[in-house]
């Protein structure tokens, strides 16, 4: 087990801080795992790009010494795209949150992931749009409350997860904010998969889902979390998938990735040749 | 030998046309397209000013197609072709949708089997098998080349030799087809000029003053 | 000298100009230019790539260009309209880039193929919010090619996306021209900078030696949403468009025949070549009539206008849509002339005799403007 966190100083912005997260709210602890995988992978900040999209979990880069590229709701996936094809000596890693990235954003999200870009996103899942009130998210559960659906969701939610499988993404993992521990090497796994790294985080949003739904306060949620998950094995059945909410990696391969099948592609059609 | 086209053929038409509107027309997949990029070229290679239009969208695959030309021996203003004073018909329906917006005295050239079964037909029209000729030649898609030919040989609206030039360079790195596209290019023009001497097309035009 | 499409003229631009990056997503009468890209930029080692869609283009070219790249996308109609909240997005980060928009008839869907000029408005007002706006046009594949440059120039000047509107015409003619080869690629470095990365200073993307915050909320210098930083955002876009007012390069003006001309026809793109037509015959007529045409839609030159307006008795400003650019004119001109719209939509180009007929109903003495006539 590496030691973990120790100089997280270094990728933190500090004078930026305090968030704007709410109290209770699990997105400081997802962004303290991103920094503590960064830490344990040693990268130059200045060498590191965080993309993130509009809401609550888009204002994680403002926190980080890292570049940071804070984009539009729903394309930071997009911009990712963009950035990772110009210079692919850059690290990207996306942060997102389910709104973010499986509604406003879900034609980039699925499309990133068949393409296999080399970028790790983490996808914060609170159930809910937090940054506007707590609307109903693609992600809340049936019989969920949110504000746009006082008497409970009826609409059947996205599973991150099984989305990115289906989509082509080459690792694609699930966490909450329960593991601590788990979560940073999760984070770093994915950052170092050379290809689309999916880490869907369950987090807590007291101020909206956990009062709409009575789930208490932050520690209440907390262990709810644990409760609603299962940790697993790859490679995991539909049955297992359907039948609760497994967390672990459930998909890690070695797959063609974007950036490289282009500049293979370039190579052959012969750039550089001639200077 | 292309009979028809003489009872069709009204006055020599000797007016000179500045800036030449050229139109051709056909139905997508008879290399209207290529005809208008090779016909504009040799506009270019006689030294004039040119701007080609080609019709796109779904229209350029199915049913009638056109390529507008607009030569002339200044700079061209307006790029499109209102009345044509050259139309090329490879096809009814696109003589159908075409056909009328000419200019009165202008020079519709029409694939034989593309006349429609009306009888009001204009007085410039001439009637060529450029089909028939092409299949004869062994390859039908060579007719858009061959018509070009005819065309030509008719009005003189580009120089044989620069529209020689332009199939050459269109055809260029595709040995199979260089040779059928000579013949029926030649096949064309010999067409075109006999049908003028027989009284179509035009005595005129600009290229008769300048020929070298 | 060879026959060059306007759509492949603009992609010879972009090389010229030393772009390295196209992003796009195919739209009619666009996709020539996506197809040209796709062809010319990977044996160059240059990045080409389809998105999903036109959001997702434009965000890939402002990413890119943080990544160091020139970049580029061209789109159409509904594409430009989804194009809008990036181009916001690309003003308050200061991104250089380019958006080539080729017109066609709207709104929706409306004509694929046919030529339009729309979309002048749109592209100086689409995006929500107050922004400095460049938007050049062109009239030939010529001018679309040297546009293409001269849009990557002003992009990396100002730090702004810059819009290049052509019509389907002017995308879909060919027309002789001699064009230089492309330059061999030359990929730029990002440089080392202290200076901060936002208002003033120079454009440093990331990889230049300190970490780069960049963000679309309102921010400071730093690219920080701090306190202040409304302020910060509103004098950094009020600064770029007054150096953009007070650069007299950015000109956007040519007359045509204007020499003693009571009449004016003021027009851009296409319709600038019709009004050539229109201007040859009325003037071979006897009448004293010249053009003033638009190659700079916004800043719209302004002092020109005013001084035409000097010269004339009337200005008729004929247009592919019911009537955009004509306001502009109209307040320039603040009743020193006569000022009348001449719109269509219908994607039918004018006629040099549309044109002809316009001028000569055109009463010549009366100061003040009738109300927008459309044909």
């Amino acid at each position: 087990m590496p030691r973990i966190g120790e100089d997280l100083q270094r990728y933190l912005r500090t004078e930026m801080m305090p968030t704007v997260w709410c109290p209770g709210c699990g997105h400081g602890n997802i962004a303290r795992a991103i920094a503590a995988a960064l830490e344990h992978l040693a990268y130059d900040p200045e060498r590191v790009v965080l993309v993130g999209g509009i809401g609550c979990s888009g204002r994680t880069p403002f926190y980080f010494r890292t570049n940071a590229l804070h984009t539009t709701h729903g394309r930071a996936l997009a911009f990712a795209t963009g950035l990772k094809l110009a210079r692919p000596d850059l690290k990207v890693v996306v942060v997102t949150g389910d709104g973010d990235a499986l509604a406003i954003g879900g034609n980039h999200f699925i499309h990133a992931a068949r393409r296999n870009l080399d970028v790790a996103v983490v996808l914060y899942n609170n159930s809910i749009y937090g940054m506007t009130g707590g609307q109903q998210a693609p992600t809340t559960p049936v019989g969920a409350r949110s504000t746009t659906s006082l008497s409970g969701a009826i609409e059947p939610a996205f599973d991150a997860v099984e989305l990115a499988m289906a989509a082509g993404a080459s690792y694609v993992a699930r966490t909450t904010t329960f593991d601590v521990q788990e979560m940073p090497l999760l984070i770093a796994d994915a950052i170092e998969h050379p290809g689309f790294a999916l880490v869907e985080v369950l987090t807590q949003c007291p101020t909206y889902y956990g009062r709409l739904n009575r789930l208490g306060e932050a520690p209440e949620m907390l262990l709810w979390e644990r409760d609603q998950t299962e940790p697993a094995q790859a490679p995991i059945t539909r049955e297992e998938m359907a039948a609760g909410r497994p967390i672990g990696v459930f998909r890690r391969e070695v797959r063609p990735e974007f950036t490289r099948s282009y500049a293979a592609l370039c190579e052959r059609l012969g750039a550089g040749a001639d200077g | 030998m292309p009979d028809a086209m003489t009872a069709e053929v009204r006055a020599a038409r000797t007016m000179r046309r500045e800036p030449l509107g050229v139109r051709l027309s056909g139905r997508g997949g008879q290399g209207v397209m290529l005809a208008g990029a090779i016909f504009a070229t040799a506009a270019m290679y006689d030294g004039r000013h040119v701007v080609e239009t080609p019709t796109y969208g779904p229209e350029a695959r199915l049913g009638a197609t056109k390529v507008e030309i607009v030569l002339s021996e200044h700079e061209i203003a307006f790029p499109a072709v209102e009345k044509a004073d050259l139309l090329l018909c490879l096809s009814r329906d696109a003589y159908v949708k075409y056909g009328r917006a000419v200019a009165p005295d202008a020079l519709v050239v029409v694939d034989e089997t593309a006349l429609p079964t009306s009888a009001d037909l204009p007085p410039g029209l001439v009637r060529l098998p450029l089909r028939a000729v092409a299949r004869e030649l062994g390859a039908e898609m060579v007719t858009n080349v061959l018509a070009l030919g005819a065309i030509v040989g008719l009005s003189d609206a580009v120089s044989s030799r620069s529209l020689e030039r332009a199939v050459e360079e269109a055809v260029r790195g595709k040995d199979e087809l260089r040779e059928v596209n000579r013949r029926a290019l030649q096949a064309g023009l010999d067409l075109g000029r006999a049908g003028r001497a027989a009284g179509g097309g035009w005595a005129g035009g600009r290229a008769a003053v300048r020929r070298d | 000298m060879r026959l060059v499409m306007g759509n492949e003229a603009v992609a010879l631009g972009a090389l010229a100009a030393g772009c390295d990056f196209y992003a796009g997503y195919p739209i009619t009468p666009a996709s020539e230019i996506l197809e040209g890209m796709a062809h010319l930029l990977p044996p160059r080692g240059g990045v080409f790539l389809q998105m999903e869609d036109e959001l997702g283009a434009l965000a890939a070219v402002v990413g890119a260009a943080w990544g160091g790249a020139r970049a580029m996308t061209a789109t159409a109609g509904p594409g430009f309209s989804l194009m809008q909240e990036h181009i916001g997005y690309a003003a308050i980060t200061q991104t250089p880039c380019v958006v080539v928009d080729v017109q066609r008839g709207g709104p929706s869907t409306g004509l694929p193929t046919l030529p339009s000029q729309g979309d002048a408005m749109q592209a100086r007002w689409g995006t929500h919010g107050d922004r400095p706006a460049i938007v050049l046009t062109a009239a030939s594949v010529r001018e679309a090619y040297d546009a293409t440059i001269r849009a990557f120039a002003l992009a990396e000047q100002y730090r702004q996306p810059v819009v290049l509107l052509l019509d389907a015409v002017v995308a879909h003619m060919r027309e002789p021209v001699d064009l230089p080869p492309p330059p061999p690629p030359s990929r730029q470095r990002p440089r080392p900078s202290a200076e901060p990365p936002f208002g003033e200073h120079p454009f440093t993307p990331f990889g230049s030696g300190r970490a780069v915050v960049v963000t679309g909320l309102s921010h400071d210098d730093e690219g920080l949403p701090r306190t202040g930083s409304a302020r910060a955002s509103e004098r950094m876009l009020r600064a770029t468009e007054a150096r953009m007012a007070a650069d007299p390069a950015l000109g956007g003006l040519t007359s045509y025949r204007l020499d003693g001309a009571r009449l004016a026809v003021l027009s851009y793109g296409v319709t600038a070549r019709v009004a050539r037509a229109a201007i040859d015959a009325l003037r071979g007529a006897g009448q004293a009539v010249g053009g003033l045409e638009l190659t700079v839609l916004w800043p719209f030159p302004e002092q020109g206008v005013v001084d035409l307006a000097g010269q004339v008795d009337a200005i008729l400003v004929p247009e592919l849509n019911l009537g955009q650019m004509v306001l502009p004119v109209r307040a320039a001109v603040a009743g020193r002339c006569r000022v009348e719209s001449l719109g269509r939509a219908d994607g039918t180009l004018f006629q040099p005799d549309d044109l002809v007929a316009a001028v000569r109903a055109m009463p010549h003495d009366s100061p003040v403007g009738r109300e927008a006539r459309h044909a």
